[in-house]
């Protein structure tokens, strides 16, 4: 280990985020090795190995010949700060070398409150941080991930945007680049060459003009530019690449377990989530391949918790047989199996004691997002006053005392009546709990909490408004003051990070500025408590001459040329602008499995068919 | 059965694993190994295992030790290359034995300490340590969790057994030192801390502290 960075190591908190040598990390031969690969996640290590998009990108690129991915995760402010005093570059764990000097760097964007750590992390690469002060091929910035569905805030800073699922694009990104590399290739000829690689995005060779107004004029692809792309997708998960062999990180990380995933995509098409369109169509992964995966997978880490993920893990098809076999494996070898996501309607009995057989009785968490029937109608959230109720009881009777419910203010079509259905559901739930408790002395904990609802692209809210802070914390205050029981707490979100969210995750191509303007006045780690500002930001508006609120607050109507327009999910537009009509309407639309509702996805797959 | 005890090194970057997290990376190397260990009794079993000595953050060491119990199935002398393969980079077992001592005859441990100064002082360094370490006594402040200040004054003089060796070479200094290993113990970091306090004219950029033997108390090698 270089002797410097021992110095320092004596002097930062939890020096063992940034040394790697755990098991299962990939070492590999320098000499053998055309392409280095440094896999950034721009927040801090225990959040980066909780991502399991991390995982599989790593084990697929370590899987190519000649391809060395490495990891890299953001310093906490101590480390960066005693980085930048010494001199030392942002480095790589696995080898210990120096970023700046590697073919590729990739960010995995989950969210937007991670933009200025992208900035920063090149920074301490001694990289700039714009792409046109970048003129050599290497090292290239690549950014992937949730958020890159609107890549324009991010736009100047990355060469390529890597729309969708990352398996098989990436390995294509790599073998152009080695062509490119060996051939000498220009970065221009590069990109152009990327850009017709299906599901890369090259922000650079898209121009944009904008109206007196603020609104976009018009988005123009350069030459031979792809006018619309589109992302990829993996079309059969039994054949694509699940981790079994992965890191086992030697520090305690926020999912610090086996994580399996059922499927991708969710059947809902709940009308404010973003994940539930961008991840479409529906894709199962067998049940007795996940048995199998979660097995291996516990054998080889030595974890004793394992976790089913996806969207909503309910509608799986085979949850019972799934859970059945897994816990047969697991019990005997006291192995606790944990099953998030599941949807307060179809919430049996029989699964709960599954799982109660299998684990501790922790607490539930259920998400009705809004108040009122005729709200969640109108979000298409198809989940009764009664089903969740009902979950109640179950849960009440079988022993649990504590139930988290979650919900937004600030939907479209809300009003101060479904802010009060808030507080008459969680009454409601008091009053099931006073007549179905199995054991009605040790108490029970209500937890409701509020989030300010973000609008997102490529859903059908994505030209809605998001209610202004005042307007939040109004309603914040309404619902308080009708939460009086000492059984129900009640936890607000604070709004102003979801008002910078709302702003980064609408914004255009300009909003760069603003970001490069905030992070230069120290903006970084906006997600976490202890380093967000929102007057810096407010501040780095203003000197940018560009107004949030035009992001946030504002309607766009239907002819208005979205920022990501350019950028396509497989979902027709057309789709979502009748989805907000519905949802206007107050009517739901049937899941995936019940009646296609005709999205546009099924065209991703194979024949024009989802499987769902 | 008796339980078993592994004599294990802890170098490089397994250095930065705190205590905690050693216990929980050993208990996975024990699954990935396929080897069973015994559980404790209790209404929430876990596997048993137990560090005599947890060695502080970013030190070394080539003699720690943790005592488990084999359940069946697997032998100990197969027990060191089977977890050889499942372990993190810089955590490698030596040994595997059934028995030892009781973790409260361990009396003594030697450490190698390199200081590095700030300029050319190793040989003021080494007539300050041999200074300080002559003194009928030395009180120093230490964080404590008991004492209602959160500190607590500790005459460090009784806990060091011997000073074994001390090479001075231009601004580093080599120390060998053997310290009360507990009841109380001495953590070499405190004696620096105090160092650094009484000789302010003797600046450390840095130290690296290595476990280089656990004693008991008739300063016989203990397993």
């Amino acid at each position: 280990m270089d002797h410097t960075l021992e110095k320092i190591l004596t002097r930062v908190q939890k020096p063992g985020r940034y040394v790697g040598g755990e098991y299962n990390a990939v070492q590999k031969d320098k000499t053998k090795i055309d392409c280095r690969f440094a896999l950034c996640f721009p927040d801090t290590y225990e959040i980066g190995m909780s991502n399991f998009g991390m995982r599989i990108l790593y084990g697929v690129m370590n899987e190519m010949e000649g391809v060395w991915c490495e990891r890299v995760f953001a310093p906490w402010g101590d480390m960066e700060d005693e980085l930048r005093q010494t001199g030392l570059p942002l480095y790589a764990l696995e080898s210990g070398d120096p970023i700046a000097a590697f073919d590729l760097i990739g960010f995995s964007m989950g969210y937007e409150m991670a933009y200025t750590n992208v900035l920063n992390m090149l920074d301490l690469a001694g990289l700039p941080v714009r792409a046109d002060q970048r003129p050599d091929l290497t090292p290239l910035v690549v950014a992937g991930g949730t958020s890159m569905y609107n890549p324009e805030p991010l736009a100047p800073f990355v060469d390529i945007v890597s729309l969708g699922e990352g398996e098989d694009v990436t390995v294509e990104m790599i073998q152009l680049y080695r062509t490119a590399k060996a051939e000498g290739w220009s970065k221009d000829r590069f990109l152009h060459q990327a850009a017709q690689i299906p599901g890369l995005y090259v922000p650079s060779l898209y121009d944009i003009t904008y109206q007196d107004d603020g609104r976009i004029a018009a988005i123009t692809p350069r030459n031979g530019v792809p006018k619309t792309v589109t992302k990829r997708l993996v079309t059969d998960l039994d054949r694509s690449y699940y981790p079994v062999k992965t890191i086992v990180p030697s520090t305690e990380i926020t999912q610090d377990r086996v994580t399996l995933e059922l499927f991708r995509g969710c059947i809902r098409g709940c009308r404010f989530c973003q994940a539930g369109f961008v991840y479409r169509p529906v894709r199962n992964r067998s049940q007795e391949l996940l048995t199998q995966q979660g097995i291996q997978a516990c054998q080889d880490s030595g974890y004793q918790d394992m976790t089913l993920m996806s969207l909503s893990s309910s509608d799986y098809p085979d949850l019972l047989p799934l859970c059945d076999g897994l816990l047969d494996w697991c019990q005997p070898h006291k192995v606790n199996l944990a099953l998030p996501s599941l949807r307060a309607d179809n919430f049996s009995m029989n699964l709960m004691e599954k799982l109660q057989r299998g684990g501790r009785k922790s607490g539930l968490t259920f998400a009705p997002e809004a108040g009122s029937q005729r709200l969640r109608d109108a979000i298409n959230k198809n989940v009764t006053e009664e089903d969740l109720l009902n979950s109640c009881r179950t849960a009440f009777a079988g022993g649990w005392n504590s139930v988290k419910l979650y919900f937004m203010l600030g939907l479209p079509t809300e009003t101060d009546e479904d802010v009060l259905g808030i507080a008459d559901l969680a009454n409601k739930v008091y009053q099931v709990w006073r007549n179905s408790a199995s054991n009605r002395s040790r108490g029970v904990r209500i937890t409701v909490s509020t989030s300010c609802f973000v609008p997102k692209s490529h859903t059908p809210f994505q030209w809605e408004a998001q209610n202004t802070q005042e307007e939040y914390l109004r309603k914040v205050t309404l619902l308080r003051e009708n939460l009086r029981n000492r059984s129900i707490t009640y936890n607000w979100h604070d709004p102003e990070t979801s008002f910078l969210e709302a702003v980064l995750s609408r914004g255009d191509r300009r909003i760069a500025d603003v970001i490069e303007q905030a992070w230069q006045h120290g903006a970084k780690f906006d997600s976490w408590s202890e380093y967000f500002n929102l007057q810096t930001w407010l501040d780095a508006f203003q000197h940018c001459g560009l107004d949030p609120a035009f992001y946030a607050n504002r309607v766009r109507d239907k002819e208005e040329i979205l920022p990501w327009k350019t950028i396509s999910d497989g979902v027709k537009e057309s789709f979502l602008w009748k989805e907000r009509e519905t949802a206007y309407a107050g009517l739901i639309t049937p899941d995936c499995r019940v009646k296609c509702s005709g999205c546009g996805a099924n065209k991703l797959c194979q024949g024009g068919v989802c499987h769902v | 059965m008796s339980d078993q005890r592994i004599l294990f090194v802890k170098e490089a970057t397994a250095k930065y694993i705190s205590h905690l997290d050693l216990m929980h990376t050993m208990e996975r190397a024990f699954l990935r190994a396929g080897i069973a260990i015994r559980h404790t009794a209790g209404f929430h079993p876990h596997p048993y295992v137990s560090i005599p000595l947890p060695l502080p953050l970013g030190f070394s060491s080539q003699c720690e030790i943790l005592e488990f119990g084999l359940v069946s199935g697997s032998t100990i002398q197969d027990l060191p290359e089977q977890m050889n393969q499942v372990l993190p980079l810089g955590i490698r077992i030596l040994d595997c034995y059934d028995g030892g001592l009781p973790f409260r005859k361990l009396a003594f441990v030697r450490y190698n300490i390199t200081i590095e100064f700030d300029g050319d002082l190793a040989l003021s360094g080494e007539k300050a340590f041999q200074d300080l370490t002559s003194r009928e006594s030395f009180i120093v402040e230490k964080r404590s969790k008991k004492a209602k200040s959160g500190f607590t004054q500790v005459d460090i003089i009784p806990l060091i057994q011997a000073v074994e060796s001390i090479a001075p070479k231009g601004d580093t200094l080599h120390l060998t030192l053997l310290l009360k290993a507990q009841n109380p113990g001495l953590n070499p970091e405190v004696l620096l801390q105090g160092f650094r306090k009484e000789y302010p004219m003797l600046p450390i950029l840095y130290s690296a502290y290595h476990r280089q033997e656990i004693l008991d108390e008739a300063l016989q090698i203990y397993r």
